[in-house]
């Protein structure tokens, strides 16, 4: 099981992502998704603005959003289809866990969870597998009008590591809708 | 896909950095932190220019490229796996001509690419990528130094976001950074057994450092 916190067994929470909360401390270490076999690391305190905080407080919410169409959708799907989903389901609850601590580390607080989120009404596999085409792609294109507004670069760059996995799960979405799973050489959140 | 598994010891390590109350970053990540002025950095890696941050990125796309051409022009991957990849190379190309347009700007020369296998086998060992263009196996051995130097270039780009205050720079750079995300999890989905989950196996992609 994996919660909001980003923790799903320890070798995973320290292995999983590359910012975690501890201590109220913002850290990034080596490098969560391929390692960097380089474990040199500074420790630097650096804030957060206003626009940083709510910035990531809406990636939060979308990502959030996002975590429930999976779930939504996941039952639709064909049982291949399902076990890549759920993979993908993980990660982007690993997404917010980032997120919400990144938050929390920038001397923010989470906001809590809306009751309910709009994610369409589904009704077969290719319905969830477009609800959830749309959702990512939404969150690309959002990614990349927030992170050039983000100011400190490690921030900017934490983020980034977000949003290259939604573009992955695009390209994996696209793959079982029988589309190109890259279609141009900039990923845009363009459906 | 991955490297080296750190040990426990190294996990619990890089943990307990947390618990000091203070933003641990990577060595190159403090440099830029310096570099703004809003930190101080005790690292002896000296910051390099935007100019410089894009000279790199440009070699580097331009030894991705070569290696693409050459697997994609040889025989090595079966006629399934080269129809897929083919449009990458084509992808490469318009990442390097994106970057040119901003180093040109800045008044910044483009760097050459290799010009024959034995250059681009010691730009690979100078980026540890494993493999050697000529020496390559099967279809497996193809992909796996395609998806390492993808990885690597990655990892150029997370660096980049840190270091790079450009707005504009910064859009394009995370365009093409999810673009190799998107070509590296195509590669793994081309692996034997490779399924989407196998093909994304992380929450976080921050390529290789």
């Amino acid at each position: 099981m994996v919660t909001e916190d980003g923790a799903s067994s320890r070798r995973a929470l320290l292995t999983g992502t590359g910012t975690a909360l501890a201590g109220g401390a913002l850290v990034l270490v080596g490098c969560g998704a391929v390692s960097s076999d380089k474990k040199t690391v500074k420790k630097t305190p650096v804030a957060l603005s206003h626009q940083d905080i709510a910035i990531l407080e809406r990636a939060l919410d979308l990502e959030r959003r996002t975590v429930n169409a999976y779930l939504a959708c996941i039952p639709l799907l064909t049982r291949p289809q399902r076990k890549a989903f759920r993979q993908f389901l993980k990660e982007e609850l690993q997404h917010t866990g980032e997120l919400a601590s990144l938050i929390t580390a920038g001397g923010g607080t989470p906001p809590p969870r809306a009751d309910s989120y709009a994610i369409g009404h589904p009704t077969d596999g290719p319905g969830a597998l477009a609800v959830i085409h749309s959702l990512e792609a939404l969150q690309i294109s959002s990614y990349l009008d927030w992170i050039p507004r983000l100011s400190p670069g490690a921030v900017r760059a934490a983020v980034a590591s977000v949003l290259t996995v939604d573009s992955q799960h695009l390209a994996m979405c696209r793959v079982m809708q029988g589309q190109d799973p890259v279609p141009g050489p900039f990923v845009t959140g363009a459906a | 896909m991955s490297g080296r598994v750190p040990t426990r010891r190294e996990l619990l390590g890089a943990g307990a950095a947390g618990t000091a109350g203070l933003l641990t970053l990577p060595a190159a990540a403090t440099a830029a932190i310096s570099t703004n002025g809003t930190a101080t950095s005790g690292t002896s890696e000296a910051p390099i220019s935007e100019t410089q941050r894009l000279q790199r990125l440009v070699g580097l796309e331009l030894l991705l490229l070569y290696c693409y051409r050459y697997v994609l022009g040889s025989s090595i991957l079966d006629s399934r796996t080269r129809r897929r990849l083919s449009p990458f190379a084509d992808h490469e190309r318009a990442h390097i001509a994106a970057l040119e347009t901003h180093l040109k700007a800045r008044g910044g020369v483009a760097p050459s690419g290799p010009d024959s296998t034995k250059t681009a086998n010691r730009y690979l060992a100078n980026r540890n990528v494993a493999g050697r263009l000529g020496q390559l196996k099967g279809s497996q051995d193809a992909l796996n130094l395609l998806l390492r130097l993808e990885q690597v270039t990655i990892g150029a780009y997370f660096v980049a976001l840190i270091e790079v205050d450009d707005t504009k720079l910064i859009s394009l750079v995370c365009q093409i950074m999810a673009n190799e995300a998107q070509h590296d999890a195509v590669i793994g989905l081309s692996m034997p057994k490779g399924t989407p989950a196998r093909a994304v196996p992380y929450g976080l992609v921050q390529g290789l450092q």
